[in-house]
C-alpha cells in the first residue's frame, strides 16, 4: 500500500472462509429459484418457508456470521492486504513484440483492508435485516403471492454481487460484480414488470448505469495498459505506481477520471442521477437494498478505493484537479438533489433524493480527503498523516452512518406504506376493482360517436380497413388516433381490445362492438359521480398519511431516529460524519480557493437537508390524519419491526462509534483503529472536545454555523410550515412529546404562506426534478432518433439493397434459363445434337 | 471385299435417318426406334474401322455397345410403359413434365 514502508501480513483462519461470504448468497439464488418453480403455490412453500425468504435469511444469516468473524481478525489489526485464496479462473497469453510470451493467470482472490471491512460489515448486516423486513414485507401483500421466490432469488444474487465487490482482489472482478448487481437491480427495480412504468423505470436504471460503465470499462482498460494488471496487489503496489508515475501520470489521471464516471453513474450523481428516483418503482426492499446496503455504495467504494494512486508520493499533486472535480460533482448534487426533494410528495421521493444527497456528500468528503492525500507530504509529516486520516474517515464514516440510517429510513417508510395501503384496502375494498371497470377510452368512443351521431355499423365500417368483418388491434388503434381520442401503446391498447373483444378471439366485430359501447353509455348516465370515486389511492404520498406518530409509534420513532441522523442533529449518527465532511471540505478551501464552491454547497446543503427530513417527518407523523385512511392505520408485524429496532439502535450509537475511532477510518493500515486517547471513553471525550471545542477558531466557528443551518435553520422552517398537533385523546410515547411541542409552538408563533412559493416557476422546475430527464428524452429523441432514422435508411439501401440486388439479378437470370427447361424430349435431343456438333467443331479446329 | 468407306458412308447414312427421325417423330417407341438406329450406325463405324485398321477393338466395342443398347431398349420400354400409365400415352408432346 502507499504507507510509509512493509505492510504486515494478517494469518486468520477467518480468511480462508472469506470467499463464502459471496458463494454461500450465490449459491441460494438456484436453490431458491428451483425450489421456487417446484412448489409454487404448495401451503408449506408458503407458509413455512416464506416463498424461499427462511431459505434466503439463513443463508444472509450464514454470509454475516462469515463477515463479522473476518471483520473482528481484521478491524484496528496492523496488516490485511493479502492475496488469500487462489482460484484460477483461467491463464491468458500475450504478444510481447511478436512472441507469444507473457503468461497471466486470472484467478480470485480476497482483498481485505480497512476499506473492504467497513463495506462488507454495512453489505452484509444490512442485508440481513432488509431480508428479515422483506419477509414481513412482500409475503403479506396478495400482489406478490406465488412470485416472491423470484424476489428472493435476484436478492441474494445482488447481495453477492455486492459482496463480492468489496472483497474481490481485483479491479477486473470488481467489475464483474458491478455488472452483476447492474443485472440485479434491473431485475429488482422491474420486479413489477406488468406496470408499464416499473418496465420503464428498470429499463432507465439499467441504461442510465450503462452509460458510467461504458467509462469505467474504458478506464479499466487504461489502467490494464499502463500498468500490466488490474490485480490490486500489482496496481496498488508502490513501485508499479512509481513507475507510471514517472512515465506518464496524465494518462493515470485519465484512467481514473473515467473510472470516477462509472462511480457517478452507479452512485446517482448529476448529471447521470436520473435513474435513481424512478428506482423507486420497486418494491421498497429493494429500494432499501439499493440505497443503502448496496449497489449506491458501489460507486463510492470504487472511488476509496483509488486511495493509493493519489496517495502515492510520485503522484504529488498530479491529481488534485481529479479530486476537486469529484467534490464539484457532489457539492452540485447535494443541493440540487435537496432541492428537488423540498417539493417531493411521495414519501420514497424524498427518501431518494435524501439519498442522492447524502451520497454527493461523501463524494466531497472524498474528494477533499483525495485532495488532501494528492498534496500533503502525508508519508512523512506526522501531522498532515492524521490530518488525511481524518479527511478520509470522516468520508467512509458517513458511508456508514448514511447505509445505516437510510436503510432504516426506508424500512419505515416500507412499513408506513404497507399499513396505509392495508388501512385503505380494509376501507375501500371495493377500489381495488378499478381494474376490471371500462378503460375510459371507451367512454370517449361512445361519446365521441354521439357527438358525431355516427350509428355504431358505421363507425365500425370505416374502421375495418380490410373490410373483413373484423377489427385488429392496429386497425383499432389507427381509428382512436383519427378520432383524437388516444393515441395509446400497444400495452393500454390491450387492456382496451380485452374489454371490447367478449369472444376473447383477438378481433372485435360489430355486435361485440355496439353491446359494449351501449354498456358504457349506459354505465356512465347512470353514474357521473362514480368518475370521481376511483381516481386512484397513492399509499405512497404524504399527502394522505399525517399524524401517524401515535398509530405506529416504532415505525415513527425510527423514522425520527433516521431523519435526525441524516440531519447531522448532534451527537448521534450522521452528526459526526457530517461535521467532518463539512470541515475538511472547508479546510482544503482554504488551501485551493476552488473548493469553495464545493465548501458553500455542503453548508447550504446541511440546512436543506434539515428542512426536507423535518417536512418529511411532520407531515407523515405529526398533524392530524389527513384521510380518513390515515385515521386507521394499525401498527406494523414483528418482521418489520425486528430490523428499525436494530437499526435505530446504530444510528443512535453515532457517538460510541465516533469514540471508537470510526472518524478517522483510516485507508492505510498502518493506522490502528483504536483511537490512541485511551479507550473508549476518552475516544468518547477527545471527540466531543474537538468537535464542540475546536483549538483552531476557523473550525470552532464553522461547527456551529454548519449546526446553525442543519439543526436550526432547516428543521425550523419545516416545523413552522408543516405538522401540527396530533387529534384529541392520540397517546404518543413520551420522546416525541417535546418534538410535537416545538412543531407546535413554532407553527403557532412562525406560521407563514409558502403557497406563493408553490406556484413559482421554480416550484415548478423542481417539481419537474429540474427538467432533466425532459432534456435527456429530447436528447435522445432528437440525437438517437435521428440517427436511428438514418441507420434505419443506410440499411435499407446500402445493406439490404446490396444482398436484394443480389437476390433480384439471380432471379431474373434463373428466369430467363429456366426457357431453357422445355420438357419436350425433342428439344433435349436437338441440344444434345448441336452439343455433340459444336464438340466436332472444337476437335476439327484443334486438330486441323 | 467391300471396301470399309462403302460401309462408313452407309452408317452415316443410317445416322442421319435415325437423327432426323428422332427430331421429327411423335410417338416415343418410334424415337427409340431411331435411337437404335443411330446406335448401330455407330456400331457399324466401329466395325468399319476395325476392318481398315485390321484391329479387332472395334469389334469388342461393337459387342458391348449391342448388349447396352439391348439393357437400354428394356428399360426405354420400361418407362414407356409407365409413361403410358400416367399420362395415357406415349406422345412425346404429351409429356413436359420437366418444364421450367
Amino acid at each position: 500500500m502507499a504507507g510509509s514502508g512493509s505492510s504486515e501480513i494478517v494469518h486468520s483462519t477467518a480468511a480462508l472462509y472469506a470467499p463464502y461470504i459471496l458463494l454461500l448468497p450465490m449459491v441460494a439464488f438456484p436453490i431458491i429459484l428451483f425450489l421456487g418453480k417446484m412448489f409454487n403455490g404448495n401451503k408449506m412453500w408458503k407458509e413455512n418457508l416464506k416463498e424461499g425468504g427462511l431459505i434466503a435469511l439463513g443463508f444472509m444469516a450464514a454470509s454475516l456470521g462469515l463477515s463479522i468473524w473476518l471483520i473482528s481478525d481484521f478491524i484496528g489489526a496492523y496488516g490485511g492486504v493479502e492475496k488469500l485464496s487462489d482460484w484460477t479462473w483461467f491463464t491468458s497469453s500475450m504478444w510481447n513484440s511478436g512472441v507469444l510470451t507473457t503468461e497471466i493467470t486470472f484467478g480470485f482472490g480476497v482483498h481485505i483492508d480497512h476499506i473492504t471491512v467497513m463495506l462488507l460489515f454495512v453489505a452484509s448486516f444490512l442485508c440481513l435485516l432488509i431480508n428479515i423486513f422483506a419477509v414481513g414485507y412482500m409475503n403479506t401483500d396478495p400482489i406478490n403471492d406465488n412470485r416472491n421466490h423470484r424476489f428472493y432469488a435476484e436478492f441474494v444474487l445482488f447481495c453477492s454481487g455486492m459482496l463480492g465487490m468489496v472483497l474481490a482482489d481485483s479491479f477486473l472482478w470488481l467489475f464483474i460484480f458491478w455488472e452483476l448487481m447492474g443485472l440485479c437491480s434491473y431485475l429488482l427495480i422491474g420486479f413489477y414488470y406488468e406496470r408499464p412504468s416499473a418496465a420503464y423505470a428498470a429499463k432507465k436504471a439499467f441504461l442510465t448505469t450503462r452509460v458510467g460503465d461504458v467509462f469505467l470499462m474504458v478506464g479499466l482498460a487504461v489502467l490494464w495498459d499502463l500498468f500490466g494488471s488490474l490485480d490490486y496487489a500489482v496496481v496498488f503496489n508502490e513501485y508499479n505506481i512509481d513507475k507510471v508515475a514517472a512515465s506518464n501520470p496524465g494518462t493515470l489521471a485519465w484512467a481514473l477520471g473515467l473510472m470516477f464516471i462509472g462511480a457517478v453513474g452507479k452512485s446517482a450523481q448529476f448529471p447521470l442521477h436520473v435513474w435513481l428516483p424512478d428506482a423507486m418503482e420497486g418494491p421498497t426492499p429493494v429500494s432499501a437494498l439499493i440505497h443503502a446496503a448496496t449497489m449506491v455504495n458501489a460507486g463510492l467504494y470504487l472511488v476509496a478505493r483509488m486511495f493509493p494512486f493519489f496517495g502515492a508520493e510520485s503522484m504529488h499533486g498530479e491529481l488534485a484537479d481529479l479530486a476537486f472535480i469529484i467534490a464539484a460533482i457532489g457539492g452540485t448534487t447535494a443541493v440540487m438533489a435537496a432541492a428537488i426533494a423540498f417539493v417531493q410528495h411521495d414519501l420514497k421521493k424524498v427518501l431518494a433524493y435524501s439519498t442522492m444527497s447524502q451520497l454527493a456528500y461523501i463524494f466531497t468528503g472524498l474528494g477533499a480527503a483525495l485532495y488532501l492525500a494528492n498534496t500533503l507530504d502525508w508519508h512523512h509529516d506526522y501531522k498532515a498523516h492524521g490530518i488525511v486520516i481524518v479527511a478520509f474517515g470522516a468520508a467512509l464514516f458517513h458511508l456508514f452512518n448514511h447505509a445505516m440510517a437510510k436503510g432504516m429510513l426506508f424500512m419505515a417508510s416500507g412499513a408506513v406504506i404497507h399499513e396505509v395501503h392495508h388501512a385503505h384496502h380494509h376501507l375501500h375494498p371495493h377500489d381495488d376493482h378499478h381494474h376490471d371497470e371500462d378503460p375510459k377510452e371507451l367512454l370517449m368512443l361512445a361519446n365521441y360517436l354521439a357527438d358525431t351521431g355516427q350509428s355504431v355499423f358505421g363507425f365500425f365500417n370505416s374502421i375495418d380497413l380490410d373490410q373483413s368483418g373484423e377489427v385488429d388491434t392496429y386497425e383499432f388503434q389507427k381509428a382512436l388516433k383519427q378520432a383524437d381520442i388516444a393515441d395509446l401503446p400497444p400495452w393500454e391498447m390491450q387492456p382496451l381490445m380485452k374489454a371490447l373483444d367478449m369472444d376473447g378471439n383477438g378481433k372485435i366485430n360489430v355486435p361485440e362492438l355496439e353491446l359494449t359501447l351501449g354498456r358504457v353509455h349506459l354505465a356512465s348516465l347512470a353514474g357521473d359521480d362514480h368518475h370521481d370515486h376511483h381516481d386512484e389511492f397513492d399509499a405512497q404520498s404524504m399527502e394522505n398519511m399525517g399524524g401517524l406518530a401515535s398509530k405506529m409509534p416504532l415505525t415513527a420513532t425510527a423514522m425520527l431516529v433516521g431523519s435526525l441522523s441524516i440531519m447531522g442533529f448532534p451527537l448521534i449518527g450522521g452528526f459526526w460524519s457530517k461535521e467532518g465532511i463539512i470541515a475538511n471540505t472547508w479546510r482544503v478551501a482554504l488551501e485551493d480557493p476552488r473548493f469553495f464552491y464545493p465548501a458553500f454547497c455542503v453548508l447550504l446543503g446541511a440546512g436543506m437537508t434539515g428542512f426536507y427530513m423535518s417536512r418529511m417527518w411532520l407531515k407523515t407523523f405529526a398533524g392530524s390524519p389527513k384521510t380518513d385512511v390515515a385515521a386507521h392505520v394499525h401498527p406494523t408485524n414483528t418482521w418489520i419491526k425486528t430490523p428499525l429496532f436494530i437499526l435505530t439502535f446504530f444510528s443512535l450509537a453515532g457517538i460510541l462509534f465516533a469514540g471508537m475511532g470510526f472518524t478517522h477510518w483510516a485507508p492505510d493500515i498502518e493506522y490502528g483503529l483504536m483511537s490512541d486517547h485511551g479507550g473508549l471513553l476518552g475516544g468518547i471525550l477527545y471527540e466531543l472536545d474537538h468537535v464542540f471545542a475546536n483549538e483552531k477558531t476557523f473550525f470552532f466557528v464553522l461547527t456551529y454555523v454548519a449546526l446553525f443551518f442543519g439543526a436550526i435553520v432547516g428543521p425550523g422552517l419545516a416545523l413552522s410550515l408543516y405538522g401540527g398537533k396530533l387529534d384529541e385523546g392520540e397517546t404518543y410515547k413520551p420522546w416525541f412529546g417535546p418534538v410535537l411541542a416545538l412543531n407546535q409552538a413554532v407553527k403557532g408563533r412562525y406560521h407563514w404562506d409558502n403557497s406563493a412559493f408553490g406556484k413559482s416557476g421554480f416550484a415548478t422546475a423542481l417539481e419537474n426534478r429540474l427538467y432533466f430527464d425532459h432534456y435527456y428524452d429530447m436528447a435522445m429523441l432528437k440525437i438517437v432518433a435521428a440517427f436511428s432514422v438514418k441507420a434505419a435508411e443506410a440499411d435499407s439501401s446500402v445493406i439490404d439493397g446490396t444482398v436484394k440486388t443480389v437476390e433480384r439479378t439471380s432471379q431474373q437470370l434463373s428466369t430467363k434459363l429456366r426457357a431453357l427447361t422445355t420438357g419436350s424430349a425433342r428439344d433435349y435431343i436437338l441440344m444434345a445434337a448441336l452439343g455433340t456438333l459444336v464438340l466436332f467443331g472444337l476437335i476439327w479446329g484443334v486438330v486441323a | 471385299m467391300i471396301d470399309p468407306a462403302w460401309v462408313s458412308g452407309l452408317s452415316a447414312l443410317l445416322f442421319v435417318i435415325g437423327l432426323a427421325g428422332a427430331f421429327t417423330r411423335k410417338n416415343a417407341i418410334i424415337v427409340l426406334m431411331c435411337i437404335e438406329l443411330m446406335l448401330n450406325a455407330a456400331n457399324m463405324q466401329f466395325a468399319a474401322a476395325a476392318v481398315h485398321h485390321g484391329d479387332t477393338t472395334g469389334w469388342v466395342y461393337t459387342i458391348f455397345a449391342i448388349a447396352i443398347a439391348a439393357s437400354e431398349v428394356a428399360i426405354g420400354l420400361a418407362i414407356f410403359l409407365a409413361m403410358y400409365g400416367q399420362h395415357e400415352s406415349i406422345t412425346l408432346d404429351d409429356v413436359n413434365v420437366l418444364r421450367n
